[in-house]
């Protein structure tokens, strides 16, 4: 998710190699920012690498698996003052343990994002700590909205956000697949059926983004509800009526449902 | 290309979003583009953006080099019939209407024709589309790279042999609607945990969109995603197991093939 976040931003020009520097233990991910053109690559966090991040930047991101952050926020604790921003994409990791761990008057602020960033497509949410300004806000808004699409939530809908956006990718490449093997059973050939299938699910999602300057809103941001689109291509006794016979008569859209809500449940088992 | 000149029978949505989008990507002028519709607002919105509009089938083939049949199944061969006479060798005619064959064309527009017949999808109208191609008639390589020129400013085309066809009904023609009914399945899992409709609307759709985006822009296999994104006894492999109790993986293969099937009845009783 780092490299995801720090290859997002670089693309897009919201911040440039020279202003990025990065905490790593492992050798290999050291090698892999080198390429990206890092120049500031330091060691282990637990192992002064935390100290030295803490110098250099005015903005820090934990990407640390959850399971290390405890480790990490202590070595990070006594090098962080209230003149930093915290940024944590850590799941389950909650603001009061970041602000408890780095002390009070310090700037967090929880994320939620995706893979996606990567191509900067990505889904993400953010909860703001009790210090943080309306400054920090737009830091955060400007960071995150330079790798895709953001959002301001409380934090309690964090785990919720895990459940979908967090956890959505890997749902969505199921059905990726499970669409070309459709293509593949009814004769194309694998690379022209998972090519068809990739391209009309986004070209689909990018629908619902109303961007055909559609006259049917749903919102003022322009969305435009899925069941109209729906309505619209399905025609009487057509194809596509057909298929979604199929995909209603399977419980499709209860299993979705399950699927969020049991990873936004799983999510929450695991920050208690 | 850039001389080519390119016009179009029928000047409904899809007409519209072919136009804009060769407009937007350069491959076309404005003013080198005709179109004729019955309706008159429809003229109308096409002289909105620059481009010819005129009153007659025949006027638009007389000026154009690629003409875009553009009208309802039903209409094609009557367009095709009353055109006739002026088609020649430098004319490439392209239909988007759903299930009329090759032959059906051909019928109706004569022999020594270059023909090709596309399948386009509703995304076409923001310029992503996902499209096949096959030909016909005189048609050969350089008017097959004629239109996939022209369908890579919006979207993605691919060569099929006709028989396929009913395939790519079912998978793209048809696969906008399973993937409406995913993002609001998603969005209602939002809303069950917890999330206001509005931004569970938004994330879930940002979600597909992202995770088609990285499939298509890493060429990794689905499979390998899916698994990059499951970490051990996390919350995503909480989620996909729901998804494989429930059948899911068979339920969308199911749609597609049913929906071609329908495509091929469709195609014989038609």
């Amino acid at each position: 998710m780092g490299e995801a976040l720090i290859r997002g931003f670089l693309r897009s020009k919201v911040s440039s190699p020279g202003r990025i520097c990065v905490s790593v233990r492992d050798v290999e991910r050291q090698d892999a920012l080198e390429r990206i053109g890092i120049g500031s690559i330091f060691g282990d966090a637990t192992d002064g690498g935390s100290k030295e991040v803490a110098q250099f930047s005015s903005v820090i991101l934990l990407c640390t698996k959850p399971q290390a952050m405890t480790e990490v926020l202590q070595s990070l604790a006594p090098h962080v003052t209230s003149e930093h921003l915290v940024i944590s994409v850590a799941a389950g990791i909650t603001l009061q343990t970041l602000e408890s761990a780095l002390g009070e008057g310090v700037r967090v602020v929880r994320v939620m994002p995706n893979t996606p960033a990567l191509v900067q497509c990505g889904a993400s949410a953010y909860a703001l700590g009790k210090n943080v300004t309306a400054r920090d806000a737009d830091i955060v808004d400007l960071l995150l909205s330079s790798v895709g699409f953001c959002i301001a939530v409380e934090e309690k809908q964090l785990d919720a956000v895990t459940g979908l956006s967090g956890s959505g990718p890997a749902y969505v490449y199921l059905m990726i697949e499970a669409m070309a093997d459709g293509g593949v059973m009814a004769g194309l050939p694998r690379e022209t059926a998972l090519a068809l299938a990739a391209k009309t699910v986004a070209g689909a999602a990018q629908m619902v983004f109303g961007d055909d300057g559609g006259s049917n809103s749903s919102s003022a941001l322009g969305m435009v509800h899925p069941g109209v689109l729906k309505d619209r291509v399905a025609s009487p006794a057509g194809t596509t009526i057909a298929g979604l016979a199929e995909l209603e008569s399977s419980g499709v859209r209860g299993a979705f449902i399950r699927a969020v809500s049991r990873a936004a449940q799983r999510a929450k088992e695991i920050g208690s | 290309m850039a001389d080519k000149r390119i016009g179009f029978i029928g000047a409904g949505q899809m007409a519209e979003a072919l136009a804009r989008g060769f407009i937007n990507k350069g491959v076309c002028k404005a003013k080198h583009m005709w179109a004729t519709d019955p309706v008159d607002e429809r003229k109308e919105v096409f002289r909105s953006f620059g481009t010819n509009p005129v009153n007659g089938n025949i006027e638009v083939v007389t000026s154009s080099d690629v003409i875009f049949i553009a009208v309802k199944p039903q209409y094609v061969s009557v367009v095709l019939r009353e055109v006739r006479p002026h088609l020649e060798d430098r004319h490439t005619i392209v239909s988007i209407a759903a299930g009329i064959t090759l032959q059906s064309l051909k019928d109706a527009a004569g022999d020594g024709i270059r023909l090709v017949r596309v399948m386009p999808n509703t995304p076409c109208l923001v310029g992503e589309t996902a499209a096949a191609m096959c030909l016909g008639g005189k048609a050969d390589d350089s008017d097959a790279q004629l239109v996939q020129r022209l369908f890579d400013s919006v979207g993605k085309i691919y060569r099929v042999d006709e028989k396929l066809l009913s395939a790519v009904t079912g998978l793209s023609g048809s696969g906008p609607a399973y993937i409406f009914l995913m993002i609001e399945a998603l969005a209602d899992g939002g809303v069950r945990s917890g999330l206001p409709r509005d931004i569970a609307n938004q994330l879930a759709a940002q979600t597909v969109l992202g995770s088609a985006k990285m499939v298509l822009q890493t060429g990794k296999h689905c499979g390998a995603l899916k698994d990059m994104t499951c970490s051990p006894a996390g919350t995503t492999i909480a989620g996909i197991h729901e998804l494989e109790k429930a059948g899911t993986r068979a339920a969308f293969m199911n749609a597609v093939y049913a929906a071609t099937q329908r495509a091929d009845e469709l195609a014989k009783s038609g």
